[in-house]
C-alpha cells in the first residue's frame, strides 16, 4: 500500500530534482564530517584566507576551516529540521484528531488552544524563551520550534478529518464495534497519511528556517554550529562589507537550496496525491 | 413532415479521448414534432445528457460529432444547424428558437449576481433593449407564480424550487420554439417537482415554447406530461413511442424491465411485484456486440450477439430496435 | 413483545459557541417495530428521519426519550464492552451511499472481515471464515471472484450495496436500517437490493426499517409506514391507509404529488 502511494512520485519531474538536492546535502551532512576529518572550531593562525588547497572554502577571522563549519553545519541544521518537523507532527496530530474524533468540549478545548497558539507571533516567544535559557543545546532549539509550527497542520486534519468521519464507512466500523484508537489508526489516519507527508517535508523547511532566523539574531543553539550560526558570525565580522564571500556564500546558498528543495519536493507531491482525476 | 420541429438523422457522437472513444450517442434518428412533449428516458451513463448537447450543436471537446445531421424548422424552413458550428448555432438559434434547461441549472446561478443581471446579459448578447426584455421578464415572473420583485434579487435568497422556476422563466423569455429540460426535477422535493411541471405545461399551452423535450431518468414523471417517450440505452434508442401504447404494452425486454422496475405508491405496482434486469449497463468504450441489450436480455437468440437490429415501424407510430419483432414488420 | 420501542424521542442540535442556536431535528417521536416487520420512515430531507435513524443505531445521542431494543435501553443499559458488542451484532444498517460506506484505502472483504469478527461464535480458522465469507456473497448473488481482493473503485454501486448486505447475511442482526438504501443506485438494479432485504426478513425473520424519501418503495414494501415532517410524525398505518386514504393534509399533499405510472394527474 505505501509503495503504490510512493511510486508515482518517481514518475514526476520536479519531485526527482528536488529530491535529489535534498539528497545530496542530506549526504553533504551525514558523510561530510566523516571523510573530511577537520574540527571546525580549531582556530588556526591561517585566519581570513580565501579558497586555497589547504582550506578549500578558506577560513574565518579565527582561521576556523569554512568547509568543515559548512559540513557540520548542514548536518545540524537537518538535525533540527527533522527534529522540529517529528515534534511539531505529533503535537498537530494528536490534537487534531483528538479534537475530530472526540467533539464537544473536547474540541472546543483543543481549537481554543490551538487559535491562541495560531495568533501568538510564534517568533516572538521564541525569542522570549531562547532568551531565557542560557544554555541552548541543539535539541532545545528544535523543541522551541517545533512546539510553534503545529497549529495550522492541526486545524487542516481536523477539518479533513471531520468530513470523513460524517462518511459512512467510519459509522460502519463503529458499528462493527472498533474502539476510538482502532478507528483512528484502521479509518482515520490513512487518510491524512499523504497530507502529514507535504506537511512534515514543510515542517522541516519551517524548522531550518526557524533556525537561521533565531541564530541570526544571537538566540540560536550556543554549542555546536548550524547554518545559521555561520551566518550569524559572518554578519558579526561585516563580512559581506569586507568582501569575504567565502565566508557567507556557501552557508546561505546551502540555506536557500535546502529550503527551496523541500518546497518543490511538496509542491510535487501536492500534484501527485492530488490529480482533479485519479486515474487507475 | 409538414409539422415537424426538429429532425435528427443517424446522429452518433463520441467523447474522443486520447486513446479511446466514448460512444455516447451512436447513431440515432428521430423527429420531435410541433406542439408535442417527448420524454427521453434511460438510466444514468446511456447518453441521454450527451443527447441534448448534441441537439444544442453545443459541442464542447471532447465532445465531438462523428455523423449525422439535425434540421431545426426556423420561420417555416428547416435549417441544417449541424452544418454550422457551436458559436454560429449560439449566436444565430440558442435562446431565440431553442433553449435549454441544464441539470442542476438552479444551482449554477451565481449566488453574487443578481437575477436581472442575467436578462440584461440575454438581451446584451442579442441586440435587444435591455429595459423591454426586463418588463417582459416581470409579466413571465407572474405567469409562472414568481413575485416580481424577485427579479432584483440573489440567487441564494429563493429555494430551490423558486430558481428552477426562475430560470425557467428566463430562458424562455424570447419564445424559443423548443425546450430542452434535462433532469428538471431530480433536486427538487416532490411537491416543487409537481409545481414545475405545471409551469412547463403552462408554457406550452400559452404558446410561449412549442415543443419540449424532457430528459430524465424517472418514468413516472414523464408519463405526466409526454406525447411520446423515447427510452435509451447504452448510447441507442430502443424503442420510441407514444406513451400510452408504450405503457399498455412495451415492446422492448429493455422497456419492459425499466416500467416493471419502476415502484410509485399505487395498488397495480404491488400487485405486478418488483423486476430486476440482471447485470450493469455496458461501458461505452467497447460496447457488445450486436444489439448492446443481448447480455442482459431474457429472450436473448443468437442473430442478437451478432447484428444489431435496426430501429424499425412496426405499429403505426410505435418504433423498436429488437429482433424479437423482426417479422411484423409494416 | 416489540422488537424495538422508541418512546418521546427528541434530538436538539445546538449551534454556535457563544450565540447559541438550537435546531429541534426530531421531536417527541414514538414507534414501534415488532418482530419480521418491515416499517418504513418517509420524509422529505430535514424531517429528521435520518437523525431518527441514527440514534436507533446509536451513533448519536439523543437529548430526550428513550430506545429500547429487546427491552433495554440501548443509550442508558449498555454498560459494559460484552452488552454492547452484543447490540452491535443485533443492530446493523444499510447506508444509502455505496461510495462512502467503502474505505478506499482496503479491499472490499474488509467490510465482511468487520462482521466475521463481530460474531459470536468466530469461525475457528481463516479457512473457516473464507467460507462464510464466500457464502454470504453467493447469498447475495454476487461471485467471490468478481469480489475478493477488489478495491472500491473497481466494482459497481449495485455490487458494494449487495456487499452490504452479505455482511447482514454474516450476521443475521435482529434489526437492520436500511437508509434510503436504493436511492443511489440505478432502476434496474433497484429490485434486487429490495428483494434481499425482503429474503432476509423471509429467512431470519428479521425486522427492517426503511428511511426513505421514495413513498413508491414505502408503499412497496412496508407493513407500516410513518410520515415524518419537520421532526414529527406526521401519520402513521398500514400502507394502504397511508397512501390510498391518507388522513393528514402534509400525506395528502405529498401522495398528490408523486407522479403515478398508471395515472396521470388532472391538475398539470
Amino acid at each position: 500500500m505505501f509503495l503504490t502511494m510512493i511510486k508515482p512520485l518517481f514518475k514526476n519531474k520536479k519531485f526527482i530534482i528536488g529530491f535529489s538536492i535534498f539528497i545530496i546535502f542530506l549526504l553533504m551532512g551525514f558523510l561530510g564530517p566523516v571523510f573530511y576529518r577537520v574540527d571546525p572550531t580549531e582556530m588556526t593562525w591561517d585566519y581570513e584566507q580565501p579558497p586555497s588547497p589547504s582550506h578549500p572554502l578558506g577560513t574565518d577571522t579565527y582561521g576556523r576551516d569554512i568547509l568543515a563549519q559548512l559540513f557540520h553545519g548542514i548536518r545540524s541544521s537537518l538535525y533540527i529540521g527533522f527534529l522540529a518537523a517529528i515534534i511539531s507532527l505529533v503535537i498537530g496530530t494528536f490534537i487534531g484528531t483528538l479534537s475530530a474524533v472526540k467533539r464537544g468540549l473536547v474540541d472546543d478545548t483543543l481549537m481554543a488552544v490551538t487559535n491562541i497558539v495560531l495568533t501568538t507571533p510564534s517568533i516572538l516567544i521564541a525569542i522570549l524563551i531562547a532568551s531565557y535559557l542560557k544554555v541552548r543545546s541543539i535539541e532545545i532549539v528544535a523543541l522551541i520550534l517545533g512546539l510553534f509550527q503545529w497549529p495550522w497542520f492541526a486545524r487542516a486534519i481536523r477539518a479533513q478529518l471531520m468530513s470523513v468521519m460524517s462518511r459512512e464507512y467510519v459509522n460502519l466500523s463503529i458499528m462493527a464495534g472498533y474502539s476510538d484508537l482502532r478507528l483512528i489508526f484502521e479509518d482515520l489516519i490513512p487518510t491524512i497519511a499523504t497530507y502529514a507527508f507535504m506537511s512534515f517535508v514543510l515542517f522541516i523547511n519551517g524548522g531550518i528556517m526557524g533556525e537561521a532566523g533565531l541564530s541570526l539574531i544571537g538566540l540560536g543553539p550556543t554549542r555546536g554550529i548550524s547554518l545559521g550560526i555561520m551566518l550569524q558570525w559572518a554578519v558579526l565580522m561585516e563580512a559581506v562589507r569586507r568582501g569575504m564571500w567565502w565566508w557567507f556564500v556557501p552557508p546561505g546558498l546551502s540555506i536557500v537550496a535546502i529550503t527551496a528543495s523541500l518546497l518543490v519536493i511538496s509542491t510535487a507531491m501536492d500534484e501527485v496525491f492530488n490529480p482533479r482525476l485519479r486515474e487507475e | 413532415m409538414e409539422n415537424v420541429l426538429l429532425k435528427a438523422e443517424n446522429l452518433r457522437a463520441y467523447y474522443k479521448l486520447e486513446k479511446v472513444s466514448v460512444k455516447a450517442v451512436d447513431g440515432l434518428s428521430f423527429e420531435i414534432y410541433e406542439d408535442e412533449v417527448v420524454g427521453v428516458v434511460g438510466e444514468s451513463g446511456c447518453g441521454k445528457t450527451t443527447l441534448s448537447n448534441v441537439i444544442f450543436m453545443n459541442m464542447v471537446k471532447p465532445l465531438t460529432l462523428v455523423g449525422g445531421k439535425i434540421f431545426l424548422k426556423v420561420n417555416g424552413s428547416f435549417e441544417e444547424i449541424s452544418a454550422l458550428s457551436r458559436d454560429e448555432v449560439k449566436e444565430k438559434f440558442w435562446g431565440k428558437e431553442m433553449t435549454i434547461i441544464p441539470q442542476s441549472a438552479m444551482n449554477a446561478l451565481m449566488p453574487t449576481i443578481k437575477m436581472e443581471r442575467y436578462v440584461q446579459h440575454l438581451a446584451e448578447s442579442h441586440g435587444l433593449d435591455a429595459r423591454e426584455l426586463i418588463d417582459k421578464t416581470l409579466q413571465r415572473f407572474k405567469e409562472v407564480g414568481l413575485e416580481t420583485s424577485w427579479l432584483k434579487r440573489y440567487p441564494f435568497e429563493l429555494s430551490g424550487g423558486m430558481r428552477q422556476r426562475a430560470v425557467i422563466a428566463v430562458s424562455t423569455i424570447l419564445n424559443p420554439s423548443l425546450l430542452v429540460a434535462d433532469e428538471p426535477t431530480s433536486a427538487l422535493d416532490v411537491v416543487n417537482q409537481k409545481v414545475f411541471l405545471k409551469v412547463l405545461m403552462s408554457l406550452k399551452r400559452r404558446g410561449i415554447v412549442k415543443s419540449i423535450i424532457l430528459i430524465t431518468h424517472d418514468i413516472a414523471t414523464v408519463r405526466q406530461i409526454a406525447d411520446r417517450m423515447i427510452i435509451m440505452y447504452a448510447g441507442k434508442i430502443v424503442e420510441l413511442s407514444p406513451i400510452d401504447e408504450l405503457l399498455e404494452k412495451p415492446l422492448h425486454p429493455y422497456t419492459e424491465g425499466l416500467l416493471n422496475s419502476v415502484l410509485t405508491p399505487e395498488p397495480e405496482v404491488k400487485k405486478r411485484g418488483i423486476v430486476t434486469i440482471p447485470g450493469a449497463p455496458p461501458n461505452l468504450i467497447d460496447p457488445p456486440s450486436g444489439c448492446r441489450f443481448h447480455p442482459r436480455c431474457p429472450h436473448m437468440m443468437d442473430v442478437c450477439k451478432e447484428k444489431e437490429p435496426p430501429l424499425v415501424e412496426i405499429e403505426p407510430g410505435r418504433r423498436v430496435a429488437c429482433f424479437l419483432y423482426a417479422g411484423e414488420r409494416t | 413483545m416489540s422488537r424495538l420501542v422508541v418512546k418521546n424521542l427528541t434530538k436538539i442540535f445546538t449551534l454556535g459557541f457563544f450565540s447559541k442556536r438550537y435546531v429541534e431535528a426530531v421531536k417527541n417521536v414514538s414507534f414501534e417495530v415488532k418482530e419480521r416487520e418491515i416499517v418504513s420512515l418517509v420524509g422529505e430531507s430535514g424531517s429528521g428521519k435520518t437523525t431518527t435513524a441514527r440514534m436507533i443505531l446509536r451513533l448519536l445521542r439523543p437529548t430526550s426519550g428513550t430506545i429500547h431494543f429487546e427491552g433495554t435501553d440501548i443509550w442508558n443499559d449498555l454498560n459494559d464492552k460484552e452488552s454492547l458488542k452484543d447490540f452491535r451484532r443485533k443492530v446493523h444498517a444499510v447506508f444509502q451511499d455505496p461510495f462512502a460506506s467503502y474505505n478506499p484505502f482496503y479491499p472490499v472483504e474488509r467490510t465482511l472481515w468487520q462482521a466475521i469478527n463481530l460474531l459470536e461464535n468466530t469461525p475457528s480458522n481463516k479457512k473457516e471464515a473464507i467460507e462464510l465469507i464466500k457464502e454470504s456473497l453467493f447469498r447475495v448473488g454476487l461471485d467471490p471472484k468478481d469480489i475478493l481482493g477488489k478495491y472500491p473503485h473497481q466494482i459497481s454501486g449495485g455490487q458494494k450495496q449487495r456487499i452490504m448486505i452479505a455482511r447482514c447475511w454474516i450476521l443475521r442482526p435482529l434489526l437492520i436500517v436500511a437508509d434510503e438504501p436504493t436511492s443511489m443506485i440505478d432502476a434496474s438494479s433497484r429490485g434486487g437490493i429490495i428483494k434481499l432485504l425482503e429474503e432476509l426478513r423471509e429467512k431470519e425473520g428479521t425486522s427492517i426499517i426503511f428511511i426513505t424519501h421514495d413513498l413508491g418503495l414505502a408503499y412497496y414494501v412496508s407493513d407500516t409506514i410513518y410520515v415524518m415532517k419537520n421532526g414529527e410524525i406526521v401519520e402513521r398505518g398500514d400502507p394502504d391507509s397511508v397512501v390510498l386514504n391518507p388522513s393528514h393534509s402534509y400525506t395528502k399533499l405529498l401522495v398528490g404529488s408523486i407522479p403515478k405510472l398508471y395515472r396521470k394527474m388532472e391538475d398539470i
